[in-house]
C-alpha cells in the first residue's frame, strides 16, 4: 500500500510546513482548508534517567492500535516514545510501527520488548525485531514482564549488554507487571540497567512510590504503562462506576496524575483512534487540576475497601500474628495487577503457622485500617484464593 | 418453581460443560500434559496474558482453556480461545497471522510456522506455541499435528465471514478484522479493512440502517468540506490528512469506502465497484 509513502509526502509538504493540503484533481468542490489537520499541541518533556534522552511526557502504547495512521500522527504532533514489544500480535505490532514511524525514524525513541525463556531466543528475537522494525538500532530494549529477579539469568543481561556494544541497542531494561518491591530495588543495585518499565497508576499506594523513587535515584529512567487500565481494569464498561469514571474526565485526569509524578519520565497509555490521541495530548498541556484530583478520589473511596495503601498501621494488629499488610499486597497482586502466580507464590512463602490462619474463624477482626480497606475479608479471599 | 430453577440451574451447567474444550496432548506421539488444563475468563485473562489480555478482549472474549504439553525436553502451550462469535475469532486470527504468509485450510484458516500453529474454527481462536530451546528448530510437523487433532474437536463453521468475499481480490495484500475505530476513526466502531497495493477499503457493520445514517451524518460533519457523491444510499468524498482521498457511503446497515488515493475520485470510483459487490 502507498499510502505510507503519500501520507509522508503530504506531511513533508505540507502540514508540518503549515501549508495548505494539496489541492484536489476531479474532486477539487471540497475545501481543501476544512478538512481537519494535526495542530501542534503544548508538550512537555523529561529525561529518561542516565539514557540523557529527552521524552514527551505523554508517548504511546502501540499495542492495541489497529490503524497505523493513529500512529504517524502522534509522531507528527510530537509525541517522541513509541512502545511495542515482539510479542505483540506475534511481530505485525513491531511491522505496523515500523510502517507508521519509517519516515521519522531518527526523530523518536522506539522501545520494544522480547519475553525470549532463554539467551538463544533472546539473540534471536533481537535479530528479528530489527529486521521487523526496520531499524539499525532500538533505542530501549526490554526484557518483557518480569516478576523477580530470579527471572532474570545472567547471560540474559550478557545478551542485552553485548547488543548495547554492538550498536543494535541504545539503551536496555526490564518491564515488569507485579513484584515492583523487590525487583526495582534490585535493578537500582544491579547498576546493568538504563531504564524500567513498570504499572503504575493512581490506586497504587507508597510503597510503589518509593520503589520508584528508588529506581530514579539510582539513574534509571522510569517509563509507566497501565496509566489508566490498572485503575479501571476491575470495572466492565457497563459498570456505572466505569462510565461515571470516563465519562467525567477519569481517564485523561489518571494520566495527569501519573505525569505530575516527577520520578516518571513518560508514559505508554494504548491509543487507537485520533480521538484517544488528542485527548491524551491535554495532558501535557493542562496540569492535574483540583476537580480532576476530587474525581480520582472518588473513584479510590470506591475501591478503597479493597485496596492496601502499605501505611504499615496495622503491623502487629493482627491477635493472631498476620502479617496483614503483606498478604493484602499478595492479594493486590493477584486481583490488581493481574499476577495469580506471583501472589500466590509470595502467600505460600508466609510461615505454616500464618499460612494456617483463617479469618473467617474469627469472631471480630483485631485490625482497622484507618484507610477503610476490609481487612478480615480481604485477606479471608486472599486465603481462599492461594492457601 | 423450585423444580423450574433447578432444571434451569441444570441446563445452564450442561450449556457451560459443552462449551468448555475438553483439552489433553494426545496430538503427537510422544507428548503429554506437563500440569492440568486450565481455565480463564475475561476477569481473569490478565493473570495469564498480562497486558496482551486487551487484545483478546478488544476483539470479544469469552472464556480459555491451556494446557502446557512435553515431549522430552519440547516444551508447547496449547491456548483455545472461545469468542463471543465466529467473526471474533476469525478477527483475532486476522491480528495474530502474519499477512506475508498465505493461510492454510485448517478450519476458517490457520497458519502453521515452525514453532506455532493457529486458527479459528467456529468461535474458537487456537494458538499453540512451541516453548523451544533452540529457536530454529522446525517442529512444523508437530504443529499440524496438534492443530488437527483439536480441529477435529472443535464444532463450528469452517469458511471464512462472508464480508470477505466483498472485497475485490485484485491488489489486495491483506484483510483484518478491526475490533474499533476502524481508519482510527472513533465513530467507525468495528469493521474489516482490506489494505491493497494502493489504499485501503472498509466496510463497517452497524446494527441497523437508522444507526448506520447516524453515523454517517456524523461522520460527514467529522470532514468539513465533505462533498456528496453518488454510491449506494449516501456517500461523501473527502481529502484529509492521514486518509488522503477517502469515498465513504452507506448502503443499508453498512458503512463502507475506500481511503489513502491519491484523490477522491477515485476512491469513489472503486467504492461504486465495492457497493455493488454487498448485499
Amino acid at each position: 500500500m502507498s499510502s505510507n509513502t503519500s501520507r509522508r509526502d503530504f506531511l513533508s509538504t505540507g502540514l508540518s510546513a503549515g501549508l495548505a493540503l494539496p489541492v484536489l484533481g476531479a474532486a477539487s468542490v471540497i475545501d481543501p482548508q476544512s478538512a481537519k489537520a494535526a495542530v501542534p499541541a503544548k508538550l512537555d518533556y523529561r529525561i529518561l534517567g542516565r539514557t540523557g534522552l529527552k521524552v514527551t511526557t505523554v508517548g504511546m502504547g502501540c499495542m492495541i492500535t489497529s490503524d497505523p495512521s493513529v500512529i504517524t500522527r502522534a509522531a507528527d504532533m510530537g509525541i517522541n516514545y513509541f512502545d511495542t514489544a515482539r510479542g505483540y500480535s506475534h511481530g505485525n505490532n513491531e511491522r505496523m510501527v515500523a510502517a507508521a514511524l519509517g519516515a521519522r525514524r531518527k526523530d523518536v525513541i522506539i522501545s520494544t520488548k522480547s519475553h525470549a525463556p532463554n539467551k538463544e531466543e533472546l539473540q534471536q528475537h533481537l535479530e528479528i525485531s530489527l529486521r521487523e522494525l526496520n531499524t539499525d538500532y532500538i533505542d530501549i530494549w526490554f526484557l518483557h514482564g518480569k516478576g523477580s529477579p530470579d527471572e532474570i539469568a545472567d547471560d540474559m543481561i550478557e545478551v542485552q549488554q553485548k547488543a548495547k556494544k554492538e550498536g543494535k541497542v541504545r539503551f536496555t531494561g526490564v518491564s515488569t507487571h507485579g513484584g515492583q518491591q523487590q525487583l526495582l530495588p534490585w535493578m537500582a543495585q544491579k547498576g546493568v540497567f538504563d531504564v524500567v518499565l513498570t504499572g503504575y497508576n493512581f490506586t497504587m499506594g507508597v510503597d510503589m512510590d518509593q520503589s520508584i523513587a528508588t529506581a530514579a535515584k539510582a539513574g534509571l529512567g522510569v517509563v509507566a504503562m497501565k496509566v489508566m487500565a490498572g485503575g479501571l481494569r476491575r470495572l466492565k464498561p457497563d459498570d456505572p462506576a466505569y462510565k461515571k469514571l470516563t465519562q467525567q474526565g477519569g481517564m485523561l485526569a489518571a494520566l495527569k496524575w501519573v505525569i505530575k509524578k516527577p520520578n516518571i519520565a513518560t508514559t505508554i497509555p494504548s491509543i487507537t483512534d485520533m480521538d484517544q490521541l488528542d485527548e491524551n495530548l491535554k495532558a501535557m498541556s493542562n496540569p492535574l487540576s483540583a476537580g480532576e484530583e476530587k474525581i480520582l478520589s472518588a473513584h479510590l473511596d470506591a475501591i478503597r475497601p479493597l485496596y492496601c495503601r502499605m501505611c504499615g498501621q496495622c503491623d502487629g494488629a493482627c491477635q493472631k500474628g498476620l502479617p496483614v499488610a503483606d498478604v493484602l499486597r499478595f492479594l493486590t497482586y493477584a486481583d490488581g495487577y493481574g499476577q495469580f502466580a506471583l501472589g500466590r507464590e509470595r502467600f505460600l512463602e508466609l510461615s505454616a503457622e500464618h499460612k494456617a490462619v483463617r479469618c473467617g474463624d474469627c469472631a471480630a477482626c483485631t485490625v482497622k485500617c484507618p484507610h477503610g480497606v476490609q481487612v478480615a475479608r480481604r485477606c479471608a479471599r486472599a486465603q481462599e484464593l492461594f492457601a | 418453581m423450585k423444580s423450574a430453577a433447578v432444571l434451569l440451574a441444570v441446563l445452564l451447567a450442561a450449556g457451560m460443560a459443552r462449551a468448555q474444550v475438553s483439552l489433553d496432548c494426545h496430538f503427537a506421539p510422544g507428548w503429554e500434559a506437563s500440569g492440568p488444563a486450565r481455565q480463564y475468563t475475561a476477569e481473569n485473562l490478565y493473570d495469564y496474558k498480562d497486558g496482551a489480555a486487551d487484545g483478546y478482549l478488544s476483539y470479544g472474549f469469552a472464556r480459555m482453556s491451556t494446557i502446557d504439553c512435553k515431549s522430552g525436553a519440547d516444551m508447547l502451550t496449547i491456548d483455545v480461545s472461545e469468542m463471543n462469535d465466529a467473526d471474533a475469532a476469525y478477527g483475532l486470527f486476522t491480528a495474530n497471522r502474519d499477512p506475508r504468509l498465505p493461510i492454510a485450510p485448517i478450519g476458517m484458516g490457520g497458519q502453521i510456522q515452525p514453532q506455532s500453529a493457529l486458527f479459528a474454527k467456529g468461535k474458537y481462536y487456537v494458538e499453540i506455541v512451541e516453548n523451544a530451546d533452540n529457536p530454529n528448530a522446525d517442529h512444523s510437523a508437530v504443529m499440524q499435528a496438534f492443530a488437527a487433532g483439536i480441529e477435529q474437536r472443535l464444532q463450528g463453521r469452517e469458511t471464512a465471514p462472508e464480508a470477505l468475499q466483498w472485497f475485490p481480490k485484485e491488489n489486495l495484500d491483506s484483510i483484518r478484522l478491526i475490533p474499533e475505530s476502524v481508519l482510527g476513526l472513533k465513530l467507525l466502531k468495528r469493521g474489516y479493512v482490506a489494505r491493497y497495493k494502493q489504499g485501503q477499503a472498509f466496510v463497517v457493520m452497524e446494527t441497523t440502517p437508522a444507526s448506520a445514517a447516524e453515523v454517517f451524518k456524523k461522520l460527514r460533519e467529522h470532514f468539513d468540506g465533505a462533498a456528496p457523491a453518488q454510491v449506494a444510499d449516501e456517500a461523501f468524498l473527502a481529502k484529509a490528512p492521514y486518509l488522503d482521498g477517502i469515498c465513504v457511503f452507506r448502503k443499508g446497515r453498512f458503512l463502507a469506502g475506500y481511503a489513502n488515493l491519491p484523490d477522491a475520485t477515485q476512491a469513489a470510483a472503486l467504492s461504486a465497484n465495492l457497493a455493488a459487490r454487498i448485499p
